[in-house]
């Protein structure tokens, strides 16, 4: 068994919001690990990831250090590098749809705004990390990544984050104090720009696929 | 569709049918552990069948979020229905307290 911390504890960025990820790499299932404390994937899967491509394999092999090994050996570093990220303008396109299957979702049904504006956050959130990843810019696997983007940042004014933001750690870690109904609608009405940020960066990722493949 | 959006698909059909009772004090938020655990504390619920369904369900849902989304293997399909199963479980409990707290009402 391997054991690893990863993400903000690694990057330094840590707020008072932050927890530790932890990620457990195991041959079987072990019942010691709770997966309420650990991502818990088999080596058979993590090299999976690795060979695909991932960006969670990305993100592991950029910002991840060993906490226990049973034998020393450092498995993730002895991996190397991940292939080549090859499916940015999938991966773009999906986390568009979740952003607009939680916008749809906000708009017709009244309860689950927290979890759908925690949907919304999770679909920014990574979108923006595929397209870091994707296009070349510096990757970027931190919770603000759109803003990691130069020009093409998203366009979100920071009390509509941090709405997006609290929401998120609500719905994960049962943490924080949830958004009121006026902040809920503040944050709905802002979504509409930002799908247009999201369908601005699946253009991009389509050009530079063609570009690409072209060459 | 991918089988990710599936997952959070399915996750949202189960907080829909939760969130369809009005809670005392708040609707459940995510289906990780210590959301549920919120949701029972300040709700103060007392439905050991709910929360256990809930339960249940969560973890199957993490537990296919760690497999292979290229080999959708037997075992895959079968706890994606048996989430499926479970969902129509927790309708029917929320169907029940609806129906207990009209009759406590009248």
């Amino acid at each position: 068994m391997h054991i690893y911390a990863f993400g903000s504890i690694c990057r330094g960025d840590i707020d008072a919001d932050s927890d530790v990820d932890l990620l457990a790499i195991v041959d079987e299932q072990n019942p010691r690990l709770s997966p309420d404390v650990f991502s818990i994937y088999s080596y058979r899967r993590i090299k999976e990831l690795w060979d695909e491509g991932n960006p969670f394999a990305w993100h592991l092999s950029r910002e991840s250090r060993m906490v226990f090994a049973a034998n020393e050996h450092d498995y993730i570093r002895s991996l190397g590098n991940p292939s080549r990220y090859r499916n940015c303008v999938r991966d773009c396109e999906k986390f568009r749809t979740l952003f607009r299957q939680a916008q749809q979702a906000l708009a017709t049904v009244e309860a689950n705004s927290v979890f759908e504006l925690s949907i919304a956050f999770l679909s920014i959130r990574n979108i923006a990390t595929c397209f870091s990843l994707g296009i070349g810019v510096k990757p970027s696997f931190s919770r603000r990544a759109a803003f990691d983007l130069g020009e093409r940042n998203a366009p979100i004014p920071e009390e509509l984050y941090n709405v997006l933001h609290r929401s998120r750690a609500l719905s994960t870690r049962g943490h924080g104090m949830p958004p009121r109904k006026v902040e809920i609608d503040f944050a709905v009405r802002g979504l509409p720009v930002i799908e247009n940020w999201m369908s601005g960066l699946v253009e991009i990722a389509q050009q530079h696929e063609r570009v690409h493949q072209s060459n | 569709m991918n089988e990710f959006i599936n997952r959070i698909d399915a996750q949202r059909r189960i907080l829909q049918l939760v969130n369809g009772f009005k809670w005392e004090s708040e609707e459940l938020f995510g289906l990780s552990a210590k959301a549920i655990d919120r949701w029972v504390a300040v709700n103060r619920i007392a439905e050991p069948r709910l929360v256990d369904l809930v339960s249940q369900a969560a973890a199957k849902l993490f537990f296919l979020a760690n497999k292979s989304q290229e080999q959708v293997s037997p075992e895959y399909r079968a706890t994606a229905q048996e989430v499926a199963s479970m969902a129509n479980a927790i309708e029917a409990e929320v169907k029940r307290l609806r129906e207990d707290a009209a009759v406590n009402v009248a």
